[in-house]
């Protein structure tokens, strides 16, 4: 156990890995915590406070909350951009705990492991946020 | 010993901006909170800078840094064009500058009607002595002292027509 936490610690990609896998878990963990009926989000759209005017990603903790529960009509009620965000989120948690494992295993090819695992995330990056840099690229 | 302390000199420093530059990058796509991330982009700017910093001075590879300066910087962008998306929609629902006005108008109403409305009442007190003095301004008061001074003055003029025709 000591000698993985110090084979993780050494090396900056499979630390980082696991980082972001403890972030993706707290983001889920947020969902799962506050909840769509008590209505008892702590983060409140800044655009809507500003302007009053509801923008493309509000609801979207809602959504979450309503995916993590199994309801994905209500889901996408509330964002329909929502399923989208999530699943780009889950994608994220397996390839961080699956590429580490493949990493770890495989010392030839870590440099093409990177370039993979770069490659790929950009692109489920932009296909799950494409909506959202959209509407900021037309309003700026 | 001394070589590999050397060649890790801010590679923590790499990890942890790295790291709060993708987690900024996320958020500063996600509309509602994307101005907030300006403060982690902030933190990762200044984390990559002191790394980079320690890493140039012993010679120690600086991958991590740059790209966690870059990704943090154009996350920084982007969270700051959050504003002017903020005042594109305010102008183009035509938010502000109304709201502002109704406002205006809405406390000059509310200040007109409490003063319609008034009651006036002032007490000078000197030992044993008072006075006081009550009064009010209110819009029907003043609506039946017009009539009031209306139906006077209409009547003194009927008054001087029967004076003149008596005259003739």
């Amino acid at each position: 156990m000591v000698s993985l936490l110090k084979k993780v610690r050494s090396d900056p990609y499979l630390t980082i890995n696991i980082v972001f896998a403890g972030v993706i878990l707290l983001i889920i963990a947020y969902s799962g915590i506050f909840s769509p009926v008590k209505n008892n989000y702590p983060v409140t759209c800044f655009h809507e406070q500003i302007t009053g005017e509801p923008c493309v990603s509000c609801g979207l903790s809602h959504s979450f909350s309503l995916i993590l529960r199994g309801k994905f009509d209500e889901a996408y009620e509330w964002n329909i951009y929502g399923m989208r965000v999530f699943l780009f989120f889950m994608a994220q948690l397996f390839m961080r705990i699956l590429f580490s494992f493949v990493y770890a295993r495989n010392h030839d090819s870590r440099k093409q492991l990177i370039i993979f695992d770069i490659v790929a995330s950009i692109i489920i990056f932009f296909l799950a946020f494409h909506q959202f840099l959209v509407y900021i690229i037309k309003y700026s | 010993m001394e070589e590999n302390v050397k060649k890790s000199s801010g590679q923590n420093l790499g990890i942890a901006a790295l790291v709060t530059a993708i987690v900024t990058f996320v958020l500063a796509a996600i509309p509602c909170v994307g101005l907030i991330a300006i403060i982690p982009g902030i933190i990762a700017i200044v984390l990559a800078s002191v790394g980079l910093s320690q890493a140039s001075k012993n010679d120690s590879p600086r991958g991590l840094l740059v790209a966690g300066l870059i990704i943090a910087i154009i996350a920084c962008m982007i969270s700051f064009s959050q504003i002017f998306v903020a005042g594109k929609i305010a102008e183009k629902a035509n938010k502000w500058p109304n709201r502002i006005e109704e406002i205006v108008n809405d406390v000059q109403s509310d200040v007109l009607k409490d003063l319609e409305d008034a009651n006036v009442s002032i007490k000078v007190q000197s030992g044993d002595e008072k006075v006081e003095i009550n009064t009010n301004v209110n819009k029907k008061d003043r609506e039946q002292t017009l009539e009031d001074l209306e139906m006077d003055k209409k009547s003194d003029n009927d008054s001087a027509t029967v004076t003149i025709s008596i005259g003739k």
